[in-house]
């Protein structure tokens, strides 16, 4: 009968669709316990300085180049296309406006988020992958040391403390892109443009790009993290958890950008 | 304590069975591991003894039966008391598992610079301390793992097991990579430490030269479950075809002259 060879297909497909549904809810499940347990260790003494001193310099330090060059060439790109796009209008205030505008709420946090995300999450999760499949965690727990407060917790801090800061000196660089163009290239008067950005500097702005920048360590590190430490099946595991640490912690990014800039000016 | 023929049990395993999606790995084993006693586990690869082995030190958690290590049973036993009973077990996993951001002496000396302040100085001398006695030369101390041959690489996570001088030794096949000469003078160190510390061991081992070496019983997994029980001596003489099979290559004169 070929309906019931019809019905037959169509319960395989329900069936696949159903199973993919239930563990793609489960792994969501999974998250928030390893994303709780992860808050809890954070919190937990004894810490780990050492480590955690270890993370803010491969977090914070030899990030800035990465991120100070994304940022200065954001701030003159956007100094450019906004004086093409406002040439009618007064210029030196408009430019610097945007500019100062588009780099502290927006620019910023996102570009050093990505960046951090590709370059840090990406370690993170390729790390603590390579522990899993090579026992090297299942060692640390026999050996006296919870590898959640010994490996998870020191990237958790370093992300959270290391992030904002980053996109606070990554907002004054991409600022200083801006202003370079403006006064080098468009023959701005400086002092004018420098009045105007300072005019038009919000505190509101600063602690929204802050706010934002805390989010994404805690997003970057605790998804590196969980795909890392739930990783299997080996060398394929290891690039399985590194490949979704990042693609999981951008779109997170950009998605919690949008909820954070609509709960400060929506 | 319970004790069994003067000697105090210090693992006792019984009715452990062990699954994957539905397979069983292990079924209804029982065993017991005594005070000062050296015990070699044998049997084809993926019979499952690293999986034994994994269920014992609680990295997996076994389907039923207990595991009862000094009188303590195991599962379903809280986080705190399980890291602190591990805290007295030295274990080696079968591929070294060493931390690679770490130096050689900072992985030998991990678990005692957790329990104690111990400072640089300190903790490289333990290290050579424990390195000296497995053919390893003090440069390697300051080197990383991956900076060094996979020989060496056993030998530093032997010395990371052995390092506090825990009673209780679980090595998983402490001799495989390693050449003759090497593999039998890892063999005298669990010897060593078996005697000296009063100390029990389990050693999981494809290597029968080393059995021959080490072990005071043998246990022999095949098909899920233990098929044969005895001492090294009676391994040849055995009717058990698989005992056979493995003592087949190795000839017993050597050992038991």
């Amino acid at each position: 009968m070929w309906w019931l060879t019809l019905l037959d297909l169509f319960l395989e497909i329900l069936g696949t669709t159903g199973k993919k549904f239930i563990n793609f809810v489960a792994s969501i499940g999974h998250f928030f316990i390893f994303f709780g347990s992860a808050l809890y260790w954070v919190f937990k003494p004894p810490w780990y300085f050492k480590k955690i001193f270890q993370q803010i310099l491969d977090i914070g330090y030899f990030s800035l180049p990465v991120v100070g060059l994304t940022t200065f060439f954001s701030g003159m790109v956007l100094a450019l296309q906004t004086y093409n796009g406002f040439t009618d209008f007064n210029s030196e205030s408009t430019v610097a406006r945007i500019v100062l505008a588009s780099i502290t709420r927006e620019l910023g946090p996102v570009l050093t988020g990505l960046m951090v995300a590709g370059r840090i999450g990406a370690k993170m999760a390729a790390e603590i992958a390579t522990m899993r499949v090579t026992e090297q965690i299942d060692a640390l727990g026999t050996l006296g040391t919870r590898p959640m407060q010994y490996l998870i917790a020191p990237k958790i801090i370093a992300s959270f403390v290391c992030i904002p800061l980053l996109v606070l000196i990554g907002n004054t660089i991409g600022i200083l892109g801006g202003y370079i163009i403006a006064i080098y290239k468009l023959n701005f008067n400086p002092s004018l443009y420098l009045y105007a950005t300072m005019e038009y500097l919000q505190l509101i702005d600063i602690i929204q790009g802050t706010v934002k920048a805390a989010v994404f360590g805690l997003i970057i590190s605790m998804v590196s993290c969980y795909f890392g430490y739930n990783a299997s099946k080996g060398a394929e595991g290891v690039g399985f958890a590194t490949t979704s640490s990042v693609v999981i912690s951008s779109v997170m990014i950009l998605t919690s950008t949008y909820i954070i800039t609509a709960l400060f000016f929506g | 304590m319970e004790k069994r023929n003067n000697k105090k049990v210090i693992i006792k395993i019984s009715d452990l069975s062990k699954s994957f999606n539905n397979n069983f790995v292990l079924k209804n084993i029982n065993f017991q591991l005594l005070e000062g006693e050296s015990l070699a586990i044998i049997g084809a690869s993926g019979s499952g003894k690293s999986v034994l082995l994994k269920n014992i030190i609680g990295i997996l958690q076994p389907d039923k039966g207990s595991i009862v290590i000094n009188d303590t049973e195991m599962v379903n036993l809280s986080r705190n008391l399980k890291e602190k009973l591990l805290l007295d077990l030295g274990i080696t996993f079968q591929h070294g598992a060493l931390f690679d951001s770490l130096k050689n002496w900072e992985n030998i000396i991990f678990k005692t610079a957790n329990k104690e302040k111990i400072n640089n100085k300190q903790g490289k001398q333990l290290a050579f301390s424990i390195i000296k006695q497995l053919g390893l030369q003090p440069e390697i101390l300051d080197l990383y793992p991956s900076e060094i041959s996979g020989g060496m690489q056993k030998r530093v996570a032997i010395a990371r097991a052995i390092c506090g001088n825990p009673k209780i030794l679980l090595f998983d096949e402490p001799t495989s990579g390693l050449d003759p000469v090497t593999g039998s003078l890892i063999d005298e160190l669990i010897k060593t430490a078996v005697k000296t510390v009063g100390g029990s061991a389990i050693t999981i081992t494809h290597d029968m030269a080393s059995v021959c070496r080490i072990a005071d019983k043998v246990i022999l997994i095949d098909k899920q479950t233990i098929s044969w029980t005895g001492t090294p001596k009676e391994m040849f003489n055995s009717r058990n075809k698989k005992i056979q099979e493995f003592v087949k290559p190795i000839n017993s004169e050597i050992f038991f002259k």
